[in-house]
């Protein structure tokens, strides 16, 4: 574990808050310099309490701690900027995304680059011009390249030679695009044109943004080595009654 | 408390033995709002000079008696017993929503009032709630969120001051 025992004025989010004893709350924050940590906010739920109000999720941070090991305690926390505001299908999305990288980042990793990902995916959802899917689709491969499990999106993995737009491809996780002939009927079959955008990052054509999810849900649920996602389950009992 | 019981008050823990004992055997859930009752109905939900058409809905028990300890509401309620919380595996089917939505559906309700806490989570749940009212004939109402009183600018939170400001409201002057 770090040896630092004191960090401060970190750039952070929450990812998860659950209250702990009376008056205090375990957090689970994403940092900048530090990847994912835990932490105790003592006395954090007071009507007194100096971190009230910023605690929230999806807020942007600046926090300090002490401690070593697994458990740090709080010292300080402060909003940086604006919180972003999401609502409806924007702020399901958030808790998705928080439950993937609490499911995927081992705590202590640094991830910088992920962390300037996630703070322009909070950005993109709050924003209502932008498409949730497309900005939940870019953010999902980001994360895959970040833990080493990136897309392999412009070579065949059987001749390597460069994808071709109307051949199709079966995609198989942890190998690449293997090309098939037309009648295979596998749930991860896409033709060369839809995974070449998808490589690129250009969701124009409806048909690219549901090949890509169809794409990224089967190789999450792969690297999630079948633990279901919780949030997952929620948003399909909340949509039943809508 | 523990050494207190044993050592000096060994009476007194028996009574707190029995006391525990009852209240776990006769305490569970109205059957209308969900608080916790000695009957089938709570006392609130039982006194007739309330406003049954008037429904606040809260988290948790304590909740309940934090709003009528104010003093100024004269409704009735809906314990959800939690919020949605969607890393947690909490959803609608652990809150209760199959009596919320019967009784919203009914047309004794005029309006509710969602008084989930304003954490993320309490917003997500009364936004999920307003959506599933919008299909009924039912004001649906939000508790303001704001400078508490006495309270000065300059302690307030950025957060709760930036609310307060976009959630401001007209003055009327008499």
């Amino acid at each position: 574990m770090s040896e630092r025992r004191n960090v401060d004025s970190e750039p952070a989010f929450i990812l998860h808050a659950r209250n702990y004893r009376e008056t205090s709350q375990l957090l689970e924050a994403f940092t900048h310099n530090h990847g994912r940590i835990g932490l105790v906010a003592k006395g954090a739920r007071r009507s007194k309490s100096p971190f009230r109000g910023a605690l929230r999720l999806f807020q942007p941070l600046s926090i300090s701690w002490s401690g070593r090991g697994d458990l740090a305690t709080l010292r300080i926390a402060e909003c940086s900027t604006s919180a972003n505001n999401l609502v409806g299908t924007a702020l399901m999305a958030g808790f998705y995304v928080n439950e993937l990288i609490l499911t995927l980042l081992h705590r202590s990793d640094p991830h910088r680059d992920l962390f300037a990902h996630y703070t322009a995916l909070l950005a993109g959802l709050a924003d209502a011009a932008d498409n949730v899917e497309v900005v939940l689709r870019r953010f999902e491969m980001a994360l895959l390249s970040e833990i080493g499990y990136g897309l392999c999106l412009d070579r065949d993995s059987v001749h390597h030679a460069e994808l071709s737009p109307s051949q199709r491809y079966e995609y198989r996780v942890e190998r690449g695009p293997v090309p098939v002939d037309a009648t295979s009927g596998s749930d991860m079959v896409f033709t060369g044109v839809e995974l070449l955008a998808i490589g690129r990052g250009d969701f124009a054509e409806q048909e690219t943004l549901s090949s890509a999810k169809r794409l990224l849900r089967n190789v999450l649920e792969h690297h999630l080595g079948g633990r279901p996602l919780k949030t997952r389950k929620v948003f399909a009992s909340m949509k039943r009654r809508i | 408390m523990a050494f207190h019981l044993l050592d000096r008050d060994r009476r007194g823990g028996e009574t707190l033995v029995t006391a525990l004992e009852n209240a776990l055997k006769a305490i569970g859930h109205c059957e209308r709002c969900r608080m916790l009752a000695e009957s089938a109905l709570c006392q609130i939900c039982d006194t007739a000079g309330r406003d049954h058409a008037l429904m606040c809905v809260v988290e948790s028990p304590a909740d309940v008696v934090a709003v009528e300890d104010s003093g100024s509401y004269r409704g009735r309620y809906f314990v959800l017993m939690g919020r949605l919380s969607p890393l947690d595996g909490i959803g609608p089917d652990e809150l209760g929503l199959d009596l919320f939505e019967e009784q919203i559906a009914g047309a004794e309700i005029r309006e509710i009032i969602l008084a989930t806490s304003a954490t993320v989570e309490g917003e997500a749940t009364a936004g999920y709630l307003a959506a599933l009212a919008k299909n009924h004939e039912v004001a649906v109402t939000r508790i303001a969120h704001g400078v508490p009183l006495g309270g000065e600018l300059e302690y307030v939170d950025s957060n709760t001051l930036s609310r307060a400001i976009s959630t401001r409201r007209a003055l009327d002057a008499d």
